[in-house]
């Protein structure tokens, strides 16, 4: 474990938890005059798991992607660890992307790349470690994300659900403060979403990070989530823990958590849904 | 009477088509700019990216394997046809004036100054230009780009400029050796077919060929060699959607590649003749 945290020895001393480490002040987004933010705020505090909760093509992701500067706003400021990053260049993003990752839906693995390489990869970049420390950071991440031993595999020879922990592994390498989930269930059966949640939970213990998963999966949000913001129509709708979305009697959440098999306002919430 | 002057609805409506027009105009006018400046920028990112570092030396070894050794089949078979179809093209021209004798000048000269490297130029583009951008096409659409950017490394260090400086070492090496084949075409059906012996048809060659001609002819290739690479990265980054935008993209890099080509190539022949 030493040899891994002291990949990321240079970077600052982490701010006690509970501290505001992502705000967004009246962000606007628009696509083909459509506004997919409409002036948002948000603050995440350090060491929580922020779920992002919403129908599909709502702006989750948009949302998500501003955090370490995929996406630029239209207007409105993004402060990540107290510094705005609105209109950085790439070049003056980097700083902040290093203490940042990202789980991109379909893992974005690097197909020419076998699992160690991509989870190396990182580190490589950003590191100056042997070959040996490299090999053991790798074969610590995998162990982590339950999947020793595989480090030979290219990606094209994992299921969906193997390929989302290797992304998680080649995510958390470099063992980052805040780690971004886009829709890290989707395509999952049940029983590997579940998993894929409660790894989440792990990893924000072990690790330390604060982590904001976009999901469109009750179960998982129930899972992993701290605190949970409903996204609707640009706004977000509602922000608070699982248990005071599922009770609330907001109609456009209700109807949201009712369509996903959660009867709302019911308290019949509790109860693992079919199939779980 | 006078007839009432129309109505500014009735003018707008008369004059509809022509808004259509200038309007489509513009669109098409501001996606060329908007292109053309995207793919500047990336050129400036590339050779800031060739001279500082990152260096990314192993990648530009593979893919000087992958961009140029696997393209040796396809541009040395293309030249040594060439050479040989420009052989009996000659032949057959020439013969009413006796000129069988400036069959090796003739297919040595077009060769080496112009049909070597354009034809190198336009394999290449064929083949490579359409495989990068295949390949950083798929990788934007699986969001591989983007998660290079997420791990703060720059897409354009990592996957354009080796790419770039494999393209500019393999250009003139794959030219160089089209030429070197394309002779050898023109020397097969020399012999087999017209009947000149060896020592005629290189003695014809080597009268007539200079170093400037090879120098020009290979001099060109670094520019045919940068527009594929920039053309092809470009397009790579530039896809949005599925599969479908990513063979658009692949289409539009070869066809795009090859008119830059062979519109750089005359101006290029011009600045040469004139040094």
């Amino acid at each position: 474990m030493s040899a891994t945290l002291s990949a990321t020895a240079q970077s600052p001393a982490p701010a006690p938890r509970g501290e505001t480490v992502v705000e967004f002040k009246e962000l606007w987004k628009s696509y083909s005059g459509r506004a997919v933010l409409a002036g948002v705020n948000l603050q995440i505090q350090r060491g929580e798991v922020l779920c992002i909760l919403g129908p599909s093509g709502t702006g989750k992701s948009v949302a998500l992607r501003h955090i370490n500067g995929l996406t630029r706003p239209d207007s409105g400021d993004v402060r990540i660890f107290g510094e705005s990053i609105v209109g950085h260049s790439e070049e003056e993003l980097s700083p902040v992307r290093r203490r940042l990752a990202m789980l991109f839906q379909g893992g974005a693995l690097f197909d020419s790349m076998s699992v160690e390489d991509n989870i190396a990869f990182p580190v490589r970049e950003h590191t100056e470690k042997t070959p040996q420390e490299i090999a053991a950071i790798v074969a610590e991440k995998l162990t982590l994300v339950g999947l020793p031993g595989i480090q030979r595999k290219m990606p094209s020879e994992l299921s969906g659900g193997m390929r989302k922990r290797v992304a998680l592994a080649r995510s958390i390498a470099l063992e980052p403060e805040i780690i971004l989930y886009d829709e890290p269930t989707t395509g999952l059966d049940p029983v590997s979403s579940e998993k894929i949640a409660q790894l989440m939970v792990s990893v924000n213990e072990r690790l330390q990070t604060t982590s904001v998963v976009v999901t469109h999966d009750i179960v998982a949000a129930r899972t992993a989530a701290d605190r949970v913001v409903f996204l609707h129509q640009g706004l977000f709708q509602f922000i608070g823990t699982f248990d005071e979305a599922a009770s609330s009697e907001h109609p456009v959440l209700m109807e949201y958590f009712r369509a996903m098999g959660f009867p709302c306002g019911t308290g019949v919430f509790q109860a693992a849904p079919k199939g779980v | 009477m006078a007839p009432p002057e129309p109505s500014a609805t009735a003018i707008f409506y008369r004059n509809l088509g022509w808004l259509r027009f200038v309007d489509r105009f513009g669109r098409k006018g501001s996606h060329i700019v908007e292109y053309v400046g995207g793919l500047a920028e990336m050129i400036g990112e590339a050779i800031a990216g060739c001279v500082t570092r990152p260096f990314y030396a192993g990648e530009m070894l593979r893919q000087m394997d992958e961009l140029g050794v696997k393209s040796l089949s396809i541009t040395g078979i293309t030249a040594f046809v060439t050479g040989g179809v420009l052989a009996l093209q000659t032949a057959y021209s020439l013969e009413a004036f006796g000129g069988k004798m400036f069959v090796g000048r003739v297919v040595s000269l077009s060769l080496v100054r112009e049909l070597g490297p354009i034809l190198t130029a336009l394999m290449v583009a064929g083949r490579v230009g359409s495989g990068i951008t295949a390949e950083i096409g798929s990788m934007t659409v699986t969001e591989q780009v983007d998660a290079l950017r997420s791990m703060a490394i720059s897409p354009v260090r990592r996957l354009v400029v080796p790419r770039l400086l494999a393209i500019l070492i393999m250009m003139p090496v794959l030219t160089a050796i089209a030429d070197m084949l394309g002779i050898l075409g023109g020397l097969a059906i020399a012999i087999l077919e017209i009947r000149m012996t060896f020592q005629d048809y290189f003695s014809s060659i080597l009268q007539q060929l200079q170093i400037s001609d090879i120098c020009s002819g290979l001099s060109k290739t670094f520019f045919f060699g940068f527009e594929i690479a920039a053309i092809g990265c470009f397009n790579g980054l530039q896809v949005e959607g599925g599969a479908a935008a990513v063979g658009h993209a692949t289409t539009r890099t070869v066809v795009l590649a090859s008119i830059c080509i062979l519109v750089s190539d005359f101006f290029l022949t011009k600045l040469f003749l004139a040094i």
